[in-house]
């Protein structure tokens, strides 16, 4: 299937700092694709190229299979950065602008996406009055308007509190089901890892790794256990056969093994013949956290 | 491009900014242009002989067709009002980011700086038309025997758009360039109000005329003083008439002028970070 987005070879340089460094990947339709990396990684200044507000240095992107243009880009429902709006209109009057341009949506379609974003009782107030939660809900109402099959947002949640944070996951997560493909650049690791479904790591301007989830997270098991007297568990366990990397996290010690090769049964007999009972024993993947530190990390 | 018009509307209908300066320069050009006929009226009206002779010098500025002429001029030294207004379409664009809000919802970036030109365009056409209403308004009032002279001299009606128009288009420029309403706001202040003034007066006396070619200075030969200027002598009769004369030679200079502010409008635009 065609990708929706094709990055090849994008360079951006800011005077003599490198904010990308040919960076290549592919978004497949339908994905929920995380962006992520630390600040000043160039999150933004890829995502910016791709919507035609930065130019590159070189390589090339195409959306659908064509080169970048005013045309893909009215299909595309965006939030770069901050909210762009002109502060002494309402939010009618605003998305009645995005619409003119894009061509996306009705004025039925205004009360609907003002309606999904909480909006709807404030939307004759002018922007310059609203909250900044407001402003981001306002702009996500703009990327929405349509029903575009592609999104692209930018840090979507900044500004929310915690109840608007997770309603916006929601729709993010319900815009998916829907097969929307979304393009979603976060330092919210947690975030990104509730709801997407590919991801690409950046770092100082250099693409670490990119992929599917699973894959990218997927490298190692952590096996968690722990007993009663926890320096005689590690100083046994480090004689266990086949892990990679062991180490003692409070009472807890830590076996880190290659995907597929944690069995529980086999750590439990080891321990119980070694003389040792367990109180906890348990395998997890490793978190996006870890691994977003275990990469970006000198 | 109607599609263009319509969204810059959408955007101005309700900037209260606009109809602030729509308001002002409704009051403005009547009121310069009033102060000039009071002084008129006030020179002329008596019955001693200094009177006849400021009536014989000056005929009547304001009436038929005169009028078109003599309101163009004294109208045209407050361009700086639709200045202020034009710096503040293009810099509120980069103040809240819409610039590049309406290139990723959809915009080419030729299309975001013809969106400019029509915003330049119809504040220029919304002064001109202020500038028609009241010339024609005083042409009535100020001898109403004369309307019958109306339609001479109805050229001021385009040159006057051409200046606003040009010197609009400069003032963009800057607002473009600079993107910070106040700092373009003083620059543009700065050098119409004193330096252009200066260096013409130099130039004028010293350097052959040369001022004549700075970028406001282009235009406002367009609209050379009011005719009675020339009737103080035979150096100013021969001064005036070498303006008008000049007039066409002006009219080319300022739409080369005009064109290229665009042209390089078009060709920053194409290659910047927005």
């Amino acid at each position: 299937m065609q990708p929706v987005l094709s990055l090849k070879g994008i360079t951006k340089s800011y005077g003599p700092i490198k904010a990308l460094k040919g960076v290549s990947f592919e978004v497949p339709a339908g994905a929920v694709f995380g962006i992520l990396g630390p600040n000043g990684s160039g999150k933004t200044t890829m995502l910016s190229i791709i919507l035609d507000i930065l130019k590159a240095d070189s390589g090339s992107f195409s959306w659908f299979g064509q080169p970048g243009s005013p045309e893909t880009r009215k299909q595309i429902g965006s939030l770069l950065e901050t909210p762009n709006f002109y502060h002494y209109l309402s939010a009618v009057d605003n998305l009645n602008i995005t619409h003119a341009i894009s061509g996306r949506g009705d004025s039925a379609d205004i009360d609907r996406v003002l309606e999904i974003v909480k909006l709807t009782e404030r939307k004759r107030s002018k922007f310059s009055a609203y909250s900044l939660g407001m402003k981001q809900r306002l702009a996500i109402a703009g990327a929405l308007l349509g029903d575009p099959q592609v999104l692209v947002f930018d840090e979507p949640t900044n500004g929310l509190d915690p109840v608007g944070i997770a309603e916006i996951r929601e729709l993010i997560k319900e815009l998916a089901r829907r097969g929307k493909t979304i393009i979603m650049a976060s330092h919210l690791l947690d975030e990104v890892e509730k709801v997407c479904t590919h991801v690409a790591i950046l770092k100082r301007g250099t693409l670490i790794t990119a992929g599917h989830v699973d894959e990218v997270l997927a490298h190692e098991d952590i096996v968690e256990v722990s007993s009663k007297e926890p320096e005689r568990l590690y100083t046994t366990l480090k004689d266990f056969p086949g892990y990679t990397h062991i180490k003692q996290e409070g009472k807890m010690v830590e076996m880190f093994l290659p995907t597929g090769t944690a069995k529980l049964e086999d750590v439990n007999l080891y321990c119980f013949e070694k003389g040792i009972t367990l109180n906890l024993l348990t395998v997890k993947k490793k978190s996006l956290e870890a691994k977003f530190f275990e990469l970006t990390n000198d | 491009m109607f599609a263009l018009i319509k969204i810059e509307w959408l955007k101005i209908k309700k900037y209260p900014a606009f109809w602030w300066m729509l308001g002002i320069v409704a009051l403005t050009y009547p009121g310069i242009n009033s102060i000039s006929y009071y002084g008129y009226t006030k020179a002329t009206s008596g019955k001693e002989i200094a009177n006849n002779i400021a009536k014989m010098l000056l005929g009547n500025p304001f009436a038929f067709p005169e009028t078109w002429h003599s309101v163009a001029y004294f109208s045209s030294f407050f361009i700086l009002l639709p200045a202020i207004l034009v710096i503040m379409l293009v810099t509120n664009e980069y103040t809240f980011r819409t610039h590049r809000q309406n290139v990723i919802d959809g915009w080419s970036r030729p299309q975001f700086i013809t969106s400019k030109l029509f915003d330049v365009l119809i504040v220029s056409i919304i002064v001109t038309l202020v500038y028609v209403i009241v010339a024609a308004g005083f042409g009535i009032y100020a001898d109403s025997s004369s309307t019958g002279q109306w339609a001479s001299q109805l050229q001021y009606i385009p040159l006057f758009l051409l200046q606003v128009f040009s010197q609009l288009s400069i003032v963009f420029l800057l607002g473009y360039l600079i993107k910070k309403a106040f700092i373009a706001l003083g620059i543009f202040l700065f050098y119409y109000l004193i330096v252009e003034n200066i260096a013409v007066a130099y130039a004028q006396f010293k350097l052959k005329d040369i001022g004549r070619f700075l970028p406001f200075e282009v235009s406002d030969r367009l609209i050379p003083r009011p005719a009675f200027f020339s009737r103080f002598g035979k150096d100013a009769k021969v001064s005036y008439d070498h303006a008008l004369g000049l007039i066409p030679e002006h009219v080319i200079y300022t739409l080369i002028l005009t064109t290229g502010i665009w042209l390089i409008c078009y060709a920053v635009h194409k290659k910047r970070d927005l």
